[in-house]
């Protein structure tokens, strides 16, 4: 059974979705529906971070929630993130780090270090925040640049 | 993954009514949608509806007098952000980081671990060393259980027909901890993990485990051996036994029985030294 409209703002964009099927996820529709492919489609199972975004400001698996449970919320994706103070000085810090090789994780670490910072910004403690990026896993860095980056963005936080 | 009707009613009773209405296995519960959103990708559960409790007035955090009542769909990362849950349930604070990662925590909630009941539940352990109690509702009203009468055994709950989690009531902060063990330190799933509390009002100590089917359990003996709210080494050593002979271990695909044994002993001895040890010590 296909439910009714649902509305997402993604990025700022005020978006109407139709015929979103009832078990649609979210990370789905960013990709398919909405075309953003930034949104890495990993595990599918919550394990590997890469599909995070962030869901009305809060970083969240884009795998594990139904298009039509977050109607009404708003959506920032790898996309949109450089809109944001905090997401832009992240993003600058990846790149300043090097903190990347494939690139495939690179999105949901943005997206899970942005919603950090802008959660508790430079009061969180930094070891608190590495063990917090643990959710977003990185098969080919090694993590050190990763390490490096969040680092950066973190004695650059507010 | 087969269709289904979402709805989201925005009253408990019109989410009762459709919970309900529904047959067993026809309607199932969504709350963080963190652990479901599994059964139903690989197509383990296909209900007829799907009832989402994003609506309902129970994302909550509430003092009465000393007792904590956490609203049962209140995402686990506001329960962690929590300044006072953080000092007074250290044990607690630690078992809901140990639940997935950041971004899962946004979105998964304790009344959705208790209600989907898995054995590897962080939570369920700690929630039983603090004599947490579950209030539920239902269409023939309101009734109050304990933790370890709500949790029947792997993925099986108390829960009647047509009832929901409201809340979930912790009475007293109390000395706590909760330490595990697993592959990666970070977002993984516990394959031993135990959980100890200190009852100032009862003077008595609770030791759960958890980790193995069916269900985290308290251990009696283990907490008989603890002879005070300070014990000795010698009192530590004898829980420590107790709890590796008396706790029910089985072994499953993440780990022997015999190691869980092993295991068992430093884990609850290190976890009464960590909640005897105050909040920012090193």
């Amino acid at each position: 059974m296909t439910p009714g409209p649902l509305r997402l703002t993604v990025n700022e964009n005020a978006t109407e979705l139709n015929d979103v099927p009832s078990g649609e996820r979210l990370l789905d529709t960013l990709r398919w529906r909405v075309g953003l492919k930034g949104t890495k489609d990993g595990c599918r199972t919550g394990g590997c971070g890469a599909c995070t975004v962030l869901i009305d400001g809060k970083s969240s698996l884009s795998c594990l929630t139904l298009t039509h449970d977050v109607d009404g919320a708003s959506v920032t994706t790898i996309e949109g993130v450089g809109a944001d103070p905090v997401g832009a000085k992240v993003r600058a810090a990846f790149e300043a780090a090097g903190a990347l090789q494939c690139g495939y994780c690179t999105p949901g670490f943005v997206m899970a270090l942005t919603g950090l910072l802008k959660e508790r910004g430079r009061a969180i403690p930094l070891a608190e925040l590495l063990e917090d990026l643990g959710g977003n896993l990185c098969r080919c860095t090694g993590y050190v640049t990763i390490v490096r980056a969040a680092t950066m963005a973190h004695a650059e936080a507010p | 993954m087969a269709a289904f009707d979402l709805v989201a009613p925005a009253t408990p009773d019109e989410a009762i009514a459709v919970l309900h209405a529904g047959g067993s296995g026809e309607v199932l519960v969504l709350a963080g949608g963190t652990d479901l959103l599994f059964d139903l990708e690989g197509g383990r559960a296909t209900p007829r509806r799907v009832l989402s409790l994003r609506r309902l007035p129970w994302a909550t955090l509430d003092w009465n007098g000393t007792s904590l009542v956490i609203g049962s769909t209140l995402p686990l990362r506001a329960l962690e952000n929590d300044a006072d849950v953080r000092a007074r349930f250290p044990g607690l604070y630690a078992a809901v980081r140990a639940v997935g990662s950041v971004a899962l925590r946004h979105r998964a909630t304790l009344g959705g671990n208790l209600g989907r009941s898995a054995p590897s539940s962080d939570l369920v352990p700690i929630l039983l060393a603090l004599d947490a109690e579950v209030d539920l509702v239902g269409p023939h009203g309101e009734r109050t259980l304990s933790v370890d009468r709500f949790v029947v055994g792997s993925r099986q709950t108390a829960l009647g027909p047509g009832e929901l989690i409201r809340s979930v009531c912790i009475p007293e902060p109390r000395p706590s901890a909760y330490l595990w063990q697993r592959v990666r330190p970070f977002h993984d799933i516990s394959h031993m993990a135990v959980a100890v509390a200190y009852s100032r009002a009862r003077t008595r100590w609770r030791v759960a485990v958890s980790g193995f089917p069916p269900r985290p359990l308290l251990v009696p003996e283990a907490e008989e051996a603890l002879d005070g709210p300070t014990p000795s080494d010698h009192a530590l050593g004898l829980a420590a036994e107790a709890v590796a002979r008396h706790a029910p271990i089985v072994a499953d695909q993440r780990a022997s029985e015999e190691y869980r044994r092993q295991l068992v002993r430093p884990l609850l001895v290190r976890a009464i030294r960590a909640a005897l040890t105050p909040p920012g010590a090193p």
